[in-house]
């Protein structure tokens, strides 16, 4: 038997048919107001009905958050906790935490962004997630890419495992038409991709996706120059760079770096642009998010258009796993500013191993 | 299970090369003996008018591409596309002393000539299918192939695994070119993929640097290839009929829905957008190659079948395009 928790958040992705992107906060009322319906029980129950292995023991929030659904089929299932009539993010919060407290070995939720986030806050990476895609705004990586597949994973566990990216959008601003996004943090997700079909072109050589960090990050550490500043993207690919620097770097956040030491920490623009002033030279090492490819303008707008022009395109250094970057069509820029993305346009290198390039287009 | 994975040939060799095969068997106690791959090369050199010491044989293109990395890339950086014969480029990652990989990126997959023009002011070895597996798509002409060649330091090994679909090739040019050698299978076009057979028609840097190569194929091996070689009229109507079916699953495919890149080969590269699509069709009893492991999520390279197995894959696409469970 294995135990997993189900947490499914009931308003996610009905802002979509209304026109609004997200249902956070104050938006749901409104969509209500439209006329919304709610599109998560399909999901789940999609979910729920290709799942095909039956050693499963369900652990449930109550009602509309989980119960509802899981009572449809025939699996065995204990209902967790309690909730709120009108539930909110800090219901999934709360069940989260119940559910790791009760020794779940896998985590179904259903929702978007949002409910990424309260996940990510409440279990961290105490256990593996399936994310059922069903939000309106769905630009973490971590979700599966249908209810089939998000089955695939469920029947799948145990596997390999990988860490996907949560973003946290500013909602309101993306209501204006504009993203804002910061690396929000990391989930533990199965890896489905393992599962397929086996031949000679089985991709059974891929070395791990560790060690391949650690190699990058080699490399990116021997060819650095003393006299050069180098700013540190967030995301593990840098982090396992500044290990190889033996310095301790934000995860989330910017980094500076100078002659081997750290000499700012979780930096923001103002004091990018300071040091920038003192520094002649300097470089931006970063790695584009998985799925769609941004380097800069998603993750990590502290890299603002000023702060690229400065350092010049010719000083950008992208590092990303072979795996990572050949699944991607091209790299993306949207720093805000049309001439800096227009020069930040063209063919990049990217550092994908150890004296390992790939050549590939930003657009 | 129907094998649309691979880009096998569907069709089996002829009654003659089986009848080859199972003649050579009744001596399989012993050891291979030169003539026997001596002759085959000899058949090899007159089929594709190439001089008969050229001719380097392989159980299989595949070892051969290993090999010639082994071999050349040691004190050379190395160029490949990403996606290409995948096992070769995960062989060339972990063996180069320096590798390059130029990403295709859909609509065109093109190779951006200028960067690899660039890169060839320092000993390079380059490695091009072409066409190119999975996109179907020529990568190179003969203007780019004799710009990169000029460069004495410069190695080019042109990958043509499907030569006898597209019918284009460089290998007249390999006695003008010392750097240059063109690596060819008769896995696929022969329907000889059991027995593995690739050779090198090699220009003569390369046949200076190779000389302890494996020269005993099995003999049933060289046997059915021999005998293949022999009636090649017979390869030439099974690709007649495969390249007629290929337009006829691509037609089929985008009346469904289904984005389909036209090549010129006996297999297709498609994009679709649900989720999973070759482990919903393994379910069903059809395998294709899922290419989101090695390249970009969504794509996937679907060969040419028979007529009766490309229809049942073509209805079950339909059914699975219909499906909204299955969607996003």
């Amino acid at each position: 038997m294995i135990k997993v928790g189900l947490i499914v958040n009931p308003i996610s992705g009905m802002g979509g048919s209304v026109g609004l992107k997200g249902t956070d906060g104050d938006a749901y009322k409104k969509a209500i107001e439209l006329g919304a319906k709610p599109v998560v029980p399909r999901r789940v129950k999609d979910t729920l009905s290709l799942i095909k292995r039956k050693d499963i023991y369900f652990l449930v929030a109550k009602k509309q958050m989980g119960e509802d659904y899981v009572r449809e089929f025939s699996f065995k299932y204990e209902v967790v906790g309690e909730i709120k009539e009108k539930t909110t993010a800090e219901d999934t919060k709360k069940i989260a935490k119940e559910l790791i407290s009760k020794e779940i070995n896998l985590l179904v939720f259903a929702g978007g962004d949002g409910t990424a986030r309260d996940i990510y806050d409440a279990i961290g990476t105490s256990v593996p997630v399936v994310a059922i895609p069903s939000g309106v705004k769905m630009f973490s990586s971590v979700f599966a890419l249908s209810p089939y597949a998000a089955a695939k994973m469920i029947d799948s566990y145990p596997c390999e495992i990988t860490d996907k990216e949560v973003l946290d959008i500013d909602e309101d601003a993306f209501r204006n038409n504009k993203l804002a996004a910061k690396l929000y943090g990391y989930l533990k997700v199965p890896k489905i991709e393992s599962l397929l079909q086996q031949g000679k072109e089985s991709s059974n050589l891929t070395v791990a996706e560790r060690k391949r960090k650690r190699e990058i990050a080699k490399y990116v550490a021997e060819r650095m120059e003393k006299d050069t500043l180098y700013l540190l993207g967030p995301g593990t690919t840098l982090k396992s760079v500044a290990d190889e620097l033996k310095i301790e770097k934000t995860l989330l956040g910017i980094d500076a770096v100078y002659k081997g030491k750290m000499v700012g920490k979780d930096i923001n623009e103002k004091e990018l642009l300071n040091l920038l002033k003192k520094h002649k030279k300097a470089k931006i090492i970063v790695t584009p998010i998985g799925g769609n490819g941004f380097i800069f303008g998603r993750g990590s707008k502290q890299f603002t258009p000023q702060v690229l022009e400065l350092v010049g395109e010719k000083n950008i250094i992208v590092v990303a796993t072979q795996e990572k970057v050949s699944s991607l069509e091209c790299l993306r820029v949207d720093t805000g500013d049309m001439k800096v993305d227009e020069r930040l346009k063209g063919h990049i290198r990217v550092i994908t191993g150890y004296k390992e390039e790939m050549i590939i287009e930003v657009k | 299970m129907i094998r649309l994975h691979m880009n096998e040939n569907p069709y089996p060799p002829s009654e003659n090369v089986l009848r080859a095969i199972k003649d050579s068997i009744n001596n399989i106690n012993r050891y291979s003996e030169l003539k026997y791959a001596d002759k085959l090369k000899e058949a090899l050199a007159s089929y594709n008018n190439a001089s008969e010491k050229r001719i380097i044989l392989s159980p299989g293109s595949e070892f051969l591409l290993r090999e010639l990395i082994n071999i050349f890339s040691g004190n050379r950086k190395l160029i490949m596309t990403n996606p290409t014969f995948f096992p070769a480029l995960k062989h060339a990652i972990r063996n180069a002393r320096k590798i390059i990989k130029h990403q295709l990126s859909p609509p065109n997959f093109e190779l951006n000539r200028e960067m690899i023009l660039e890169e060839l002011y320092e000993p390079t070895l380059i490695i091009v299918d072409n066409p190119n597996n999975p996109t179907g798509k020529m990568l190179l002409d003969r203007k780019f192939v004799m710009e990169i060649l000029k460069n004495k330091d410069i190695l080019l090994l042109v990958d043509e695994a499907y030569y006898e679909f597209v019918k284009y090739t460089f290998a007249d040019l390999v006695d003008s070119y010392p750097n240059l050698g063109i690596v060819r299978t008769m896995d696929k076009s022969f329907s000889l993929a059991g027995l593995r057979i690739g050779y090198l028609i090699a220009g003569d840097f390369f046949l200076k640097e190779i000389y302890d190569f494996p020269r005993f194929l099995p003999i049933p091996t060289l046997f059915a290839a021999r005998e293949a070689l022999k009636n090649p009229e017979y390869m030439e109507e099974n690709i007649r009929k495969i390249l007629i079916e290929r337009k006829r699953l691509e037609s089929g495919l985008k009346k469904i829905g289904v984005t389909v890149f036209s090549g010129e080969v006996n297999f297709l590269l498609i994009k679709c957008d649900i989720p999973e699509l070759s482990t919903i069709l393994m379910d069903r009893g059809i395998m294709i190659k899922d290419l989101s492991t090695d390249w970009i999520e969504g794509f996937y390279r679907v060969s040419v079948g028979l007529p009766e197995e490309n229809d049942k894959f073509l209805a079950e696409m339909e059914k699975i395009t219909n499906n909204p469970a299955l969607k996003w």
